[in-house]
């Protein structure tokens, strides 16, 4: 019998190759996908995410965690889209335009995929049009900005000036976040979100997500 | 006291006139010499003339050739992206050991050719010749951690401290055997105190800082020091739980990023270790007003205790009012 609990815990400890077979195990069981993805994957990531942010995790292991996170939703994810079931929401993300630093934008997406959103993201140096597109493309309801420079903060503020001229802006929410980004900046470029931390984004995305 | 003299004075914990001042200038010096950042990190003509201008504008007690961490990356062959106004910048996708065997056939860059490594050797000796016995001349090299990461790619590093121990270790050792060749130049240049930048460091946590950074940091440290200057450590981002640590690698300056409070940094190193930052360079630098800059500084000088340099957590940004770098001088002049 698949032992969900054996899972999340291989996904806490990131150990990629037990939590593939353990999902392998489980769906071969007739476990529910969706099952699957709610007791052991959510759970598990959102305590990497506590973990993380108490400082009892640090990066490795929350990219460790990730990895096998990604590695155990693989057989799952096109059952998903089989049987048409939706994601918590869709999310957009990318270190904006003349940025190439990712590592806190990748945290972010590691998180935001282990609590249950379907991430689209486009890496870093990302131009405000590649961002419209993945919109367009996508139907994704969140778009996620990262800068970790003072100097590329400037492309999040023409980042959601050109979802604005595209006419998408108001099918989305813009979340932002790094290093020298503040409230006070998310203000003033008309953001709908500011997060200090990777696991304060994922609530962020939550709440927004949440029907008004 | 001439800018030198004070900082010497206090690494080696004899009275000072004044507190030493020495905030990291990049960007912001290239803007007051009005200069593309481009150009102030490509020609070493132009940002010791930059460095000389802020110095001399604010009173620094020091100057310095920091610029980007892209140098050594890129004399062994990286891929770097330039832009006009900002630093350059590692092509993470097209990482040099993004093959782990490449680490094999990876050789010391030869430093009396051109390249970016000789153009900060010139750096140095430039500065040095312009200020002559007055100020520190501070080179400048990568930490262990850093140069990994620029190397390997920063998220693949990560994995690696859990997937090949024996590769990280081989990797370090390249690493910090270069920094130590680097340094050596830098100080027959003229420089008169090593920056040693060891951003990565702050996202490995306790476990493996200690296990694999730390020794690393420590002969890199010792290695300089056998060069006849002391070293500054920096490290970016927030290092509370390596503060120990920090304070066992033998630098005789460490350089706190904001995120970090120095009281933290004091009660984990004690009483003799000279601790220099560390206002938030963003929200109380350039965002606060002159008083509130005087105030965050007495309230890090505090913290700090005497063994004490004024500067910011990390580099001046851009755009910072200069009456608020004037009021960390001003607090800096005042007080010892």
């Amino acid at each position: 019998m698949a032992d969900l609990r054996t899972l999340h815990d291989a996904i806490l400890e990131g150990n990629a190759k037990q939590a593939a077979a353990l999902t392998q195990e489980a769906l071969a069981e007739g476990l529910a996908p969706l099952d699957i993805i709610q007791q052991a994957m959510v759970p598990a990531m959102d305590e990497v995410g506590r973990r993380f942010e108490c400082e009892e995790y640090f990066v490795p292991e929350l990219l460790l965690s990730a990895r096998a996170m990604k590695a155990a939703l693989e057989p799952v994810r096109p059952l998903l889209v089989a049987s048409g079931i939706q994601p918590a929401g869709r999310v957009v993300i990318g270190t904006v335009k003349g940025d190439l630093h990712d590592i806190g934008k990748n945290l972010v997406a590691a998180l935001l995929e282990g609590g249950g959103f379907e991430v689209i993201d486009l890496g870093a140096d990302v131009p405000a049009q590649k961002f419209v597109e993945a919109v367009q493309s996508s139907g994704a309801g969140i778009v996620a900005l990262s800068a970790l420079l003072t100097v590329t903060m400037p492309s999040m503020k023409s980042t959601i000036e050109a979802l604005d001229h595209a006419g998408v802006r108001s099918r989305v929410k813009v979340i932002v976040g790094g290093a020298p980004v503040t409230q006070q900046f998310a203000d003033q470029i008309g953001a709908d979100g500011y997060s200090e931390n990777a696991t304060a984004a994922v609530a962020l995305a939550r709440r927004l997500s949440q029907p008004a | 006291m001439t800018g030198r003299e004070r900082i010497e004075a206090r690494i080696h914990h004899q009275p000072v006139d004044h507190l030493p001042f020495m905030p990291i200038t990049m960007m912001f010096a290239a803007d007051l010499a009005g200069v593309r950042y481009r150009d102030y990190a490509a020609d070493h003509r132009v940002l010791a003339q930059a460095q000389l201008q802020t110095a001399e504008r604010f009173g620094f007690d020091y100057v310095s050739v920091i610029s980007d961490p892209a140098r050594e990356a890129s004399d062994l062959g990286g891929m770097v992206e330039w832009y006009d106004h900002q630093p350059p910048a590692i092509v993470e996708s097209a990482a040099l050991l993004s093959e782990k065997s490449a680490l094999a056939s990876l050789r010391l860059p030869a430093m009396e050719a051109p390249g970016r490594m000789r153009d900060r050797i010139e750096g140095v000796g430039a500065l040095a010749r312009a200020v002559g016995s007055e100020k520190i001349v501070e080179g400048w090299v990568e930490g262990p951690c850093a140069l990994a990461a620029d190397l390997r790619g920063v998220n693949t590093l990560m994995l690696d401290f859990y997937d090949d121990e024996a590769f990280v270790t081989e990797l370090f050792e390249f690493v910090v055997a270069m920094e130590i060749a680097f340094a050596a130049e830098q100080v027959k240049a003229g420089a008169t105190l090593i920056g040693v930048g060891d951003a990565a460091a702050s996202l490995v946590g306790p476990k493996f800082y200690s296990r694999f950074v730390l020794p690393f940091e420590q002969k890199l440290v010792a290695g300089i020091q056998a060069l006849g200057v002391p070293v500054r450590l920096h490290i970016c981002g927030n290092t509370r739980k390596i503060l120990g640590g920090m304070g066992t690698t033998g630098a005789e300056v460490v350089d706190l990023d904001f995120l970090s409070p120095l009281g933290e940094g004091r009660a984990a190193m004690g009483p003799e270790q000279v601790l220099l930052g560390n206002i938030d360079p963003v929200r109380a630098l350039r965002d606060g007003t002159p008083a509130s800059v005087e105030a965050a500084v007495a309230s890090c000088h505090a913290e700090a205790g005497t063994h004490y340099i004024v500067g910011a957590g990390c580099e001046v940004t851009r755009g910072t009012p200069h009456e608020n770098v004037e009021a960390m001088r001003r607090y800096a002049r005042e007080h010892n």
